[in-house]
């Protein structure tokens, strides 16, 4: 019996061998769970935009850090809107900044029937977990066009970089927002708004300058303060949007159209 | 870096120098109550050496383990250092020496080096007090394993330890526990890490 347990034994190790982990910091996943970001888009550039005209509908959810129960209600939900070209996550997706998060919230999400796209946020840039969400997900900082709408998702998350006045790289996105060449509009992303303590102080006045200057701007949306808000807290003319946490249990589904007019509907689940 | 490295590498080099001495001690001692550990996986390195010494009759093994984890799965160089014990409660003897263990139990604490990995929010300089409650350096966790064992009969050692243990062990830690008690829709495999390791000592 005891040769028996032995070889059960043995024989369960060897089948669980891709839990030989050499560190929960370990940032090794498998191909599929790579480069996250770039296949997403790849999806995107491919898909036909399903709603007419110039209209163009995506859903927009943050902070999933560590709500795995509720991931499974949210792609159900979000399955059964009408229309919705893809799916923004506002950063946070982990909680501790570990790779196996971030794969648990990629095993979830793959259930999205659109594609899916995300943002850094403060949770997922500790310990390790730059390397991680570069590796699984992709650059901190990109931008990319569908529906003729210029979405640029920006690292906001300056307390992470002790705010030495490069985060949010301001240049570089005065630089993305000035290349409107075939752009019906353009929408900012990021995790930290500027109003928020862990923006860092130096660059608010920049980061909402920008904003205003940027020609055919709708809004911006933003993560972190898991409370949903739609305001002008510069008087500027700018809107700034921020979505409902996943824990929270709703998100927002956004419909655009024309140069600047836009529906915001909030959805519960 | 390199450091890490060379630390582990003078650790080895030591580790290696105590059991040859050991080796040549002439007083005969059937249990001798050191042992060297070399472990892969675990969470605790590629590969992790160290050593400690056996209490209880063998049952209990406090030690103590250093572990190297490479640019290619950590995205930099990281050492890991480790204090760990295991109680093994039960080795039922087979013949000729050998001894089949079907559970361990243990816990561990280790600190992981590198920048990226501050001990606390005061030590990062950046974050207000109590702004992430967990220290990313240090992780707390608990095991489960089985073993065999071969314990050489009689005096005549060849220059062999008297005791060879070949373990895998399931373990977890304070992160992924909380991650798994905050929701039912994580499965125990999930928060599990796999290591397997050799001990062996005594003459």
């Amino acid at each position: 019996m005891l040769q028996a347990t032995l070889f059960g034994g043995v024989a369960l190790l060897l089948s669980s061998c891709e839990l030989l982990e050499f560190s929960p910091n370990d940032v090794r996943v498998s191909d599929t769970q790579q480069e996250l970001t770039r296949k997403n888009l790849a999806r995107l550039a491919a898909q036909p935009k399903p709603t007419g005209g110039d209209t163009l509908r995506f859903v927009f959810t943050t902070d999933s850090q560590r709500y795995y129960d509720e991931l499974d209600p949210l792609v159900s939900s979000i399955n059964q809107q009408r229309g919705v070209a893809f799916v923004l996550l506002g950063g946070d997706i982990s909680d501790f900044g570990l790779s196996r998060e971030m794969t648990w919230v990629q095993e979830k999400l793959d259930g999205l029937q659109a594609p899916y796209l995300t943002v850094v946020g403060n949770h997922d840039l500790v310990g390790n977990g730059r390397a991680a969400y570069q590796k699984l997900f992709g650059p901190l900082n990109y931008a990319f066009t569908y529906g003729d709408t210029r979405f640029i998702l920006a690292d906001t998350n300056g307390r992470e970089y002790a705010f030495n006045g490069q985060v949010p790289n301001v240049p570089w996105l005065q630089q993305q927002l000035a290349d409107t060449v075939g752009i019906r509009r353009q929408i900012t992303v990021c995790h930290v708004p500027p109003f928020n303590e862990d923006f860092d102080p130096a660059l608010t006045g920049p980061f909402a300058r920008t904003l205003v200057q940027a020609p055919r701007l709708v809004f911006n949306l933003s993560g972190h303060i898991d409370k949903f808000g739609e305001s002008e807290p510069y008087d500027d003319g700018v809107t700034y949007i921020s979505g409902y946490s996943v824990q929270q249990r709703h998100y927002l589904l956004l419909t655009l159209w024309g140069q600047k007019h836009y529906k915001l509907d909030v959805i519960a689940y | 870096m390199r450091p890490h490295f060379n630390a582990l590498l003078i650790l080895a080099l030591c580790l290696l120098a105590t059991a040859a001495q050991a080796q040549n001690d002439p007083t005969p001692d059937r249990h001798g109550p050191f042992f060297l550990t070399v472990q892969i996986g675990g969470g605790q390195g590629l590969v992790a050496v160290g050593g400690g010494f056996w209490l209880a009759d063998q049952k209990l093994e406090p030690e103590v383990l250093v572990g190297y984890v490479p640019p290619s799965v950590g995205g930099r160089a990281m050492a890991i250092f480790t204090l760990k014990t295991t109680y093994t409660p039960y080795s039922p003897s087979l013949q000729n020496g050998w001894q089949v263990s079907p559970v361990s139990i243990g816990g561990f604490v280790n600190y992981t080096t590198g920048e990226q990995f501050f001990l606390t929010n005061q030590s990062a300089g950046r974050y207000p007090k109590g702004y992430y409650w967990w220290s990313p350096a240090v992780r707390i966790g608990a095991l489960v394993g089985a073993r065999i064992t071969h314990e050489v009969v009689g005096n005549n050692l060849n220059g062999l330890p008297r005791r060879t243990t070949l373990y895998g062990e399931l373990s977890t830690n304070d992160l992924h526990l909380v991650s798994k008690f905050t929701n039912k829709s994580l499965s125990l495999p999930e928060i599990l890490t796999l290591g397997l390791g050799l001990k062996a000592g005594g003459r």
